[in-house]
This record gives C-alpha cells, sequence and structure tokens, in this order.
C-alpha cells in the first residue's frame, strides 16, 4: 500500500513539473467550456442571420418580410442585391432571400412566384435558415388565400359588385391584414427545429460545453496512461523498477490508480466550476455523478492502458493519445449534440466509451436525472474497462 | 569464504542468437568480482538474468541462497543494482529520486530519510539534492544512479559498466566509493571493458568473450597463464598498414603472437628487449613509421589477447 502511493506521488511530481501541465489540466478546458458554451448559448442571440433583398416593394412582400422578422430562428437584414451577392461570397452569412420583383398576390396564387433562396452549401445554418423561409411562405400564402377567399366569398354575395379594380385591390389588403392578425399568435413551425432533442429537455449548450469538454479533457490524459508506460520503458525505470522488491502488478495498479485519481480531481474540479460559476445543475444527484466519474475515468484509463501496449515511444503515445482522444469525444458528441449526426451515425457512435460518458453526465446535469437512470451507462462503461484492461494487461510490454 | 552468489551453465539465447552461452563461477562473500569483456559479451544480459529481469533459457543460479527463477522476491531484497543505461526520473530532484527509489526497496519514514541522506552524502551530492536530476553533469548523474542502489544496503551490488562516458575525475570517485563500499562488507559484481579498472578492483576476474567465460581467477592466476610474457605494443603512423608489418614480426623468432588494433601492433613475447631492435628494422625496411613503444609486463591485456587473438578495446 505504501509503494502504491510512493508510486502515485512520484507520478504526480513527474506530471506537474512542468508549469504547462496546469494548462492543459484546468485552464484550457475552462476557457473551452466557457467559449463553447456561451457562443451558442439560449441567453444570447442564437437565431441564423440571412439577408433578404427586396425587389418587389409591395404590400405582399412587406406582409413576407414582417412575418420573417418575427420568426424565432432566423435573424433577417435588407439589403441590396451587390451587398447580398457579395456578403454570400465572402461567406460572412449562409443565406440570402431574393423577392422577385413578380412577387403579388396573383402570383403567388397562380404558383408563378419564385422566391430565389440562395445559400452556401453543406451548412447547418442555411439549412434552418430554408426552413424557416418554408414556414413562413406557408403562412404567407395561406393568408394570401384566406385574403382571395374573402374577395371571392364577396363577389358571390348575391347583387355585390366590386365598383372598381381599387376597390378590390382595397378590399382584398384589409382582408389580408386581417387574416396575419388572426394568424400571428398561431404557433411557429421552426421553434420544433430547434429544440431537436430526442428527449423534451431542451437542449442547453451551457450544459453540454461543460459535460463535453470535462470528457475530452480528461480522456486525453488517461490515454496519455500509454505515455507514461512509454516513458518508464524508455528511460529504463521499469526495467530498474522490476529489480526492486516491488511486482509487476503493485506497478500496474499504482500507475493507473494514480492517474485515475487524478482525473477525478481534475472532474471534480471543473464540475465545481460548472456548478458555481455556470451555475449548472451537477449537484442535483450527487451518487449518480460520482458513479458516472468514476466510471469514465476507469474507462479511459484501461484504453490508455490498452494504446500503451501498441505504442513504442513516449512521444508517439502522445500524438496518439490527442488524436484518440479528440476524434472520440468529437464522435461521442462531446463538442456538439450527438443529435445533429445522423441516425446511422448515432447508432455506430454506440461503440465509443465517450459516447456513453457524454449521456450519462447529459442525464444529470441537463436532464435532471438520478442514479437509476445512469446506470445502464456506467455499465457499459465498466465494461469497456474491462475489455480494455484485459487487452492491456495480456498484452503488456515490459521491455 | 562462502559463495553469495553461484552460477551453473547460465545461458540465454535471443531467438536463434546465443548471447550468453552457458556460463559457471561463483563470487564469495565479501570480494569484488569483475566480469571483464568487450561490448556485445554478454554482460548486461547476465547481470540481467541475475537481477530476475530475463529468464535463463537455461541454467541457474543462487544469490544468499535463493534461486533466481523461483525465488525472485528474495533474491531482489538481498541485491542492489547499477544497471548500465540511467534510470532516474530526470525531472525529479535526487533526493526525489532517492525517497522514490528508497519506498520501492521497501524502505519507509524515518529508516528511509536517514539512508537518503547517508547516500547522499556517499555520492558527494548533499548540496546538489535538490536540484532535478536533468541539471546534473553525466558524472554526477551517474553517481546518483548508483547511489540508487545503494539505498537498501544490499548485500551484493551489481554495478553495470558504471564508469561508461564520464570524465576522469568522476570515474576515480566511483572507482574509490566501489572501494570503500567494498570494505564496509558489500559484495560487487562488476562489469567493465576497461581493463584497468578491473585490475584495480577486483580479487578475482571473470573474462567473458562471445557470451563465454573464457578464464576465470585472480589477477596472478590469469596473467601466469600466458606465461612470463610481455606485450610489446608499437603505435604505427595513420598513413601506414600496420598488417604488413604483422606479418614480418610473425616470423621471427620467439613471438608469440602478434596482433593488430587500429594503428598499433602488440606482439607477444617472452623476450621483449631483445626483439626490439629486429622490430624497427622490419618497420624501417617496410617504411612504416614508428610513433612510440610500450612495453608492458603481463595484465589482463595481455590475457585476452592471448586467449582470443583480439585485443579488449574496439
Ligand atoms: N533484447 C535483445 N535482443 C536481441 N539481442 C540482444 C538483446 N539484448 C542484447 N542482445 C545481444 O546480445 C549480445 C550481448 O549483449 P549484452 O548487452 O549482454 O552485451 P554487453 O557485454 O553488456 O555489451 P556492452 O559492453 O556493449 O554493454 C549482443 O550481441 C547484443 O546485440
Ligand atoms: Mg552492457
Amino acid at each position: 500500500m505504501k509503494k502504491i502511493l510512493a508510486i502515485i506521488f512520484k507520478d504526480t511530481l513527474v506530471r506537474f513539473t512542468s508549469p504547462i501541465e496546469w494548462v492543459f489540466f484546468l485552464v484550457l478546458p475552462i476557457i473551452f467550456t466557457v467559449v463553447i458554451g456561451a457562443s451558442s448559448g439560449p441567453s444570447g442571440d442564437d437565431r441564423v442571420n440571412m439577408i433578404v433583398v427586396d425587389q418587389a416593394n409591395n404590400s405582399l412582400s412587406e406582409t413576407l418580410i414582417t412575418s420573417l422578422e418575427s420568426s424565432s430562428s432566423i435573424k433577417i437584414e435588407i439589403r441590396e442585391i451587390e451587398d447580398a451577392n457579395s456578403a454570400l461570397e465572402q461567406k460572412k452569412i449562409s443565406s440570402v432571400l431574393i423577392i422577385p420583383e413578380n412577387f403579388n398576390q396573383q402570383s403567388l396564387v397562380s404558383q408563378n412566384a419564385e422566391l430565389e433562396l440562395q445559400q452556401l452549401p453543406n451548412n447547418t445554418e442555411a439549412l434552418i435558415a430554408q426552413q424557416a423561409v418554408q414556414a413562413v411562405l406557408s403562412r404567407v400564402s395561406s393568408v394570401v388565400d384566406i385574403a382571395n377567399g374573402s374577395v371571392a366569398r364577396a363577389e358571390s354575395l348575391p347583387g355585390f359588385k366590386f365598383e372598381s379594380e381599387a376597390a378590390l385591390q382595397v378590399f382584398f389588403d384589409s382582408s389580408l391584414e386581417k387574416a396575419q392578425t388572426l394568424l400571428a399568435d398561431s404557433p411557429n413551425r421552426i421553434i420544433e427545429e430547434k429544440g431537436k432533442t430526442k428527449d423534451s429537455v431542451e437542449f442547453d449548450p451551457r450544459s453540454n460545453a461543460s459535460a463535453g469538454q470535462l470528457i475530452t479533457w480528461v480522456f486525453i490524459p488517461l490515454i496519455g496512461l500509454s505515455g507514461s508506460f512509454a516513458y518508464e520503458r524508455q528511460k529504463g525505470t521499469l526495467r530498474r523498477l522490476l529489480t526492486t522488491p516491488t511486482s509487476k502488478g503493485l506497478f500496474l495498479t499504482g500507475t493507473i490508480i494514480g492517474q485515475v485519481m487524478t482525473a477525478i480531481v481534475q472532474m471534480l474540479l471543473l464540475v465545481l466550476f460548472g456548478i458555481f460559476v455556470m451555475k449548472l445543475n451537477w449537484a442535483q444527484a450527487p451518487m449518480a455523478l460520482a458513479v458516472m466519474l468514476i466510471s469514465s475515468a476507469l474507462a479511459a484509463a484501461a484504453l490508455g492502458t490498452m494504446v500503451g501496449t501498441f505504442v513504442k515511444t513516449e512521444s508517439q503515445a502522445n500524438g496518439l493519445s490527442i488524436m484518440i482522444g479528440m476524434v472520440m469525444a468529437l464522435m461521442g458528441g462531446c463538442w456538439y449534440p450527438l443529435e445533429l449526426f445522423p441516425q446511422t451515425v448515432q447508432q455506430i457512435v454506440k461503440v465509443l466509451p465517450t459516447t456513453w460518458a457524454m449521456q450519462g453526465l447529459l442525464d444529470i446535469v441537463l436532464r435532471g436525472q438520478g442514479l437509476t437512470s445512469i446506470l445502464p451507462e456506467a455499465g457499459v462503461l465498466l465494461g469497456f474497462t474491462l475489455i480494455f484492461m484485459i487487452i492491456g494487461i495480456v498484452r503488456f510490454k515490459y521491455e | 569464504m562462502s559463495a553469495i552468489l553461484e552460477v551453473h551453465n547460465l545461458a540465454k539465447s535471443y531467438g536463434n542468437f546465443d548471447a550468453v552461452k552457458g556460463i559457471s563461477f561463483e563470487i564469495h562473500e565479501g570480494e569484488i568480482f569483475s566480469l571483464l569483456g568487450p561490448n556485445g559479451a554478454g554482460k548486461t544480459t547476465t547481470i540481467s538474468m541475475l537481477s530476475t529481469l530475463y529468464t535463463p533459457t537455461s541454467g541457474e543460479a543462487t544469490i544468499c541462497g535463493y534461486s533466481i527463477t523461483n525465488d525472485t522476491m528474495a533474491v531482489k531484497k538481498c541485491i542492489g543494482v547499477v544497471p548500465q543505461d540511467l534510470a532516474l526520473y530526470e525531472d525529479l530532484s535526487a533526493r526525489e529520486n532517492l525517497s522514490f527509489w528508497g519506498q520501492m526497496y521497501g524502505l519507509s519514514g524515518k529508516s528511509l530519510k536517514i539512508r537518503i541522506d547517508e547516500v547522499l552524502e556517499q555520492i558527494g551530492l548533499l548540496d546538489k539534492a535538490k536540484l532535478k536530476v536533468k541539471t546534473y553533469s553525466g558524472g554526477m548523474k551517474r553517481r546518483v544512479n548508483i547511489g540508487v542502489g545503494l539505498l537498501h544496503q544490499p548485500r551484493l551490488l551489481f554495478m553495470d559498466e558504471p564508469t561508461v562516458g564520464i570524465d576522469p575525475q568522476s570515474r576515480r570517485a566511483i572507482l574509490d566509493s566501489v572501494k570503500d563500499l567494498n570494505k564496509n562488507g558489500m559484495t560487487v559484481l562488476y562489469t567493465t571493458h576497461y581493463m584497468e579498472e578491473a585490475e584495480e578492483l577486483s580479487n578475482r576476474v571473470g573474462i567473458i568473450d562471445h557470451g563465454d567465460l573464457i578464464a576465470i581467477g585472480s589477477q596472478e592466476e590469469l596473467t601466469k597463464s600466458v606465461g612470463e610474457t610481455d606485450t610489446l605494443i608499437l603505435h604505427v603512423g595513420e598513413e601506414t598498414n600496420p598488417e604488413t608489418l604483422a606479418e614480418e614480426v610473425r616470423k621471427i623468432k620467439g613471438v608469440l603472437k602478434a596482433e593488430v588494433t587500429d594503428h598499433q601492433v602488440s606482439i607477444i613475447t617472452p623476450t621483449a628487449e631483445e626483439l626490439l631492435a629486429q622490430v624497427v628494422t622490419h618497420a624501417n625496411n617496410l617504411g612504416i613509421k614508428i610513433k612510440s613503444i610500450d612495453i608492458r609486463e603481463p595484465n589482463l591485456e595481455a590475457v585476452f589477447l592471448n586467449l582470443t587473438g583480439r585485443a579488449l578495446r574496439d
């Protein structure tokens, strides 16, 4: 036991001997959490920007613009066509909506009205804008339908006839306005697009960032455990250790426990930051949190032990662990919510421990759930631990 | 004198390559025993087996009465190991290193602290103990490397080429400390490819070459085996081919052996002084310039040359 403590103490000294380690241990994770959490935070304006070019300049185009302005998912700006084109070219904006000159009631009804939506390819923002425009357009057309309906109804009244085209237009416009006010309170379809999480809970980027960055920055050094094994091999200290009355098992146990404990301290500090600075809901289920943190750290440490048997040098190990850690974090939903991924990808990434760690942590911090609901995730993580650890220990190289 | 280490037909192969080919020897309690041999002779492989790092391919050895294959823990408690390559945490200070390794040897608390101070004193680094090892000179690092092996006061100390690549001063200090340790009762197995070190330190020497222990005994016993011969060493100019000279010299009556290494010709003969004139004449005839001439009394170098036909170094 004393020897295990000595190994842990030595590893901690070696690790934190360079001040740069603190940057990776706390500074970077906190900066990333804050930046990523805020960049898409619900408190700020997270509407997608879109430029609208109004070439029609009539009452209908105005109606359309008013509707777009009230959309909760896009934020529009009226500009001239030249400005719009250059903004799109320079990728300053992802969507430009052009309302053509011939956009009016008649063309809308006869379906000749063609709004032109220019967008950057493969862009999620552009996708959101497109959906918003479609929703607004269908509302406007239904308003126009209603107004047209009232005109037709008026004309069908026995003995009634509009004195002139102008009179008809006035009637139409007032019907349009009425229909619009009536529909103004109807639910906006785009809202569903926004909170697209499977569960009913609203997506919170700050919780996501806090959980996701915690996993990212804790997994990478734990996979880097492979590096400390390589370091001990390269420096000859492992060989020397094996000439002392200290067993291989004790060495492995001490090294792994030490790294897991350091990781747990790191996670607790990040959780405390989440609780006290970001006012997140980490503290609501302490037992569940403890189980999730420990099982995640164990899985990552076991992965590091396994990776260690595939590398020769410390620098190989470091490069590889950053790569594996980053890919796993990105694919596990630690940087973007998993729900943004295609369905098949969502299924495939279940082979990654990060996916389970992330879902378990979100259960706690985002969905406010407790111990019973994270047990499956924790179970899967411990399963990963077992598999990685067995491979790691069987293949372990002492030379 | 009782044997603290007994080796019987110990062998180690790496695949098809036999690095150590069934060697047998013993070391008595209280002596310094040197394994003398050139690069690649199998010294480190032997020490690795004896310190239980490698399992022997065949053969057996006992240390302090325990088998190196069946009783590894007991063996490890009895030995201290100073590996050929530095095995230290360079980011930690000497004191932190000693503290860690001391605990790995099972020391703790007050006795650990006392031993660390004693060892620091012994290796002359008490005043620099707090500095990181990576800031040390090569010689200082070597001394810490040795210090680690002394912490638990082992009965038997393995030192694998502890003076390689350091300045003469540090080397002197290390050789002296080995003698001191031995005076205080520690048995030492010392490997080296420097004949002078083996000569200065050891009670007995084993000469190892290509995995075979080709001679073993005290220095006197070994040199006697080459007879009353001297070694005549001719240092020749770099531009000349000493092999032609060696060929001529071999024809001279009374020359037992003549071997070439780099720019020197080593001649083993019982009558060095008398041959000198003839050898110089031959050299002149061949146009070979002789820069200097040494005549050496029988020594381990001569023993090695006699046994292998090669010089020990290079
Ligand atoms: N792990 C290994 N795999 C294969 N061959 C090895 C291995 N270790 C050593 N050898 C070979 O075994 C032979 C003996 O090596 P060893 O290290 O024991 O020599 P040494 O006497 O200690 O030499 P040096 O003075 O250079 O340290 C060498 O030819 C070496 O190349
Ligand atoms: Mg060696």
